[in-house]
């Protein structure tokens, strides 16, 4: 256990702990777009600074990225210190610049007093602010489906070589997770239809009702041991049968209807 | 002694006392959750069987979790899905052989029964007690 003072206020923290998790479980707000719990900080948003300070710093002061940063003894921290909120305002600007469709970005700029960017709108710009989550995500979960590509100005995500990604398997945990809902996908019937590749969706005969891709029920019950006819069936049959099964045990001798 | 939670679906009546009850302690944001109990017609005359997850021991959804989101309270002995780690991509909604992890559409998550974290409000409000959280002896689990 740490002991660190957040805001004036006194707090204990696991040792190691990062920053933001600390923040947000004190029930403090702040933005981010690139934080999520399935994989590790990444630190690429950048909304998530805060200001950092100790009593033998001298009236030093550092901002740092606080979903990177650990929580230490001693350490004074202020999540809305004038300068902080400065940071965030241009940073919110330049999203805007980039993404300015993008409903998070102008939702959490206009809590920053930001309604138009004082940049020149990208034209042609886009709704992904390249905080990586999907490819993280997508990592994470083992396929490396899609990467950032290229630097800069021109980076981007895609899968290798621009092409429909051998190893992708269809699961839309990237558009799931895109805080901007960028990553678009098709469900029709039972075809998905993502990063330029069709699947199939495994359907339930019994209600029609379609659950995951084939691809990734094979992945699952090859990987995970999980035997693959248990995707054929949706949730909703699937706890018929339960108490179908249930209700013959209970129910011993009795005629069925 | 460990605590159970313990279904008799003799005693079910099919009220739907519990779903309202598991609703209302879900909710999100002021919005019911989706209930993840439900009294199902059991195939004889007035029997209902209240299906809610088994807390399986070689649980299928957390086997097919990629990001380990689903993990076992050792305390209740409950499988607790933590929905900031959930990256909903369905695979347990899909696996369940139950059909107890469960797609909660109005607050776009993936949900499952947490036996409340220890108390669970449904067997609260059961009228019938058909739906039970007590101590079960070692004997009984055993022989179970
Ligand atoms: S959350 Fe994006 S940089 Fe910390």
């Amino acid at each position: 256990m740490v002991n660190l003072t957040i805001n004036g206020k006194l707090i204990q923290a696991e040792k190691g702990e990062m920053l933001l998790t600390v923040i947000r479980r004190e029930g403090i707000e702040i933005p981010s777009t690139c934080h999520h719990e399935a994989v590790e900080p990444f630190g690429a948003c950048r909304l998530c600074t805060v200001e950092i300070t100790r009593k033998d710093w001298d009236g030093w002061k550092r901002y740092v990225t606080s979903c990177l940063y650990p929580a230490e003894d001693g350490l004074i921290v202020s999540t809305h210190a004038v300068e902080v909120i400065e940071l965030r305002r241009t940073l919110l600007d330049l999203y805007l610049a980039r993404s300015p469709k993008a409903k998070l970005i102008i939702d959490m700029a206009a809590e920053y007093g930001i309604t138009k960017t004082s940049y020149e709108e990208i034209k042609d710009g886009d709704d992904c602010i390249l905080c990586a989550l999907c490819t993280r995500v997508c990592d994470e979960m083992g396929f490396h489906a899609i990467s950032t590509v290229g630097r800069g100005h021109g980076k981007e995500i895609a899968p290798p070589l621009n092409e429909a990604p051998p190893d992708c398997v269809g699961c839309l945990s990237c558009a799931q997770v895109c805080p901007t809902n960028f990553i678009k996908f098709e469900d029709k019937n039972s075809t998905r239809k993502i990063w330029g590749r069709e699947f199939e969706l495994l359907k339930c005969e019994q209600t029609g009702r379609t659950t995951i891709t084939k691809e990734f029920a094979e992945h699952l019950s090859n990987k995970r041991d999980i035997p693959i006819d248990y995707f054929n069936t949706n949730d909703e049959t699937h706890r018929k049968e339960l108490a179908k099964t249930m209700g013959r045990i209970t129910a011993w001798g009795r005629e069925e209807e | 002694m460990p605590f159970r939670f313990i279904v008799t679906p003799r005693l079910c009546t099919g009220c739907r006392t519990c779903e309202l009850a598991c609703s209302f302690t879900h909710a999100v944001n002021g919005k019911p959750g989706l209930s993840r109990i439900y009294p199902i017609d059991g195939g004889f005359k007035d029997l209902y069987v209240p299906v809610t997850c088994l807390q399986c021991e070689d649980a299928a959804c957390v086997k097919s979790c990629l990001v380990n989101a689903i993990t076992r309270n050792e305390e209740t002995g409950a499988l607790e899905l933590n929905a900031e780690k959930c990256v909903k991509c369905m695979a347990c909604v899909a696996a369940c052989p139950f059909g107890c992890a469960l797609i909660d559409t109005k607050n776009n998550l993936v949900v499952k029964c947490d036996n409340c974290g220890g108390d669970p409000v449904c067997a609260h409000f059961c009228p019938t007690k058909a739906l039970e959280y007590r101590e079960v002896t070692d004997k009984k689990l055993k022989s179970a």
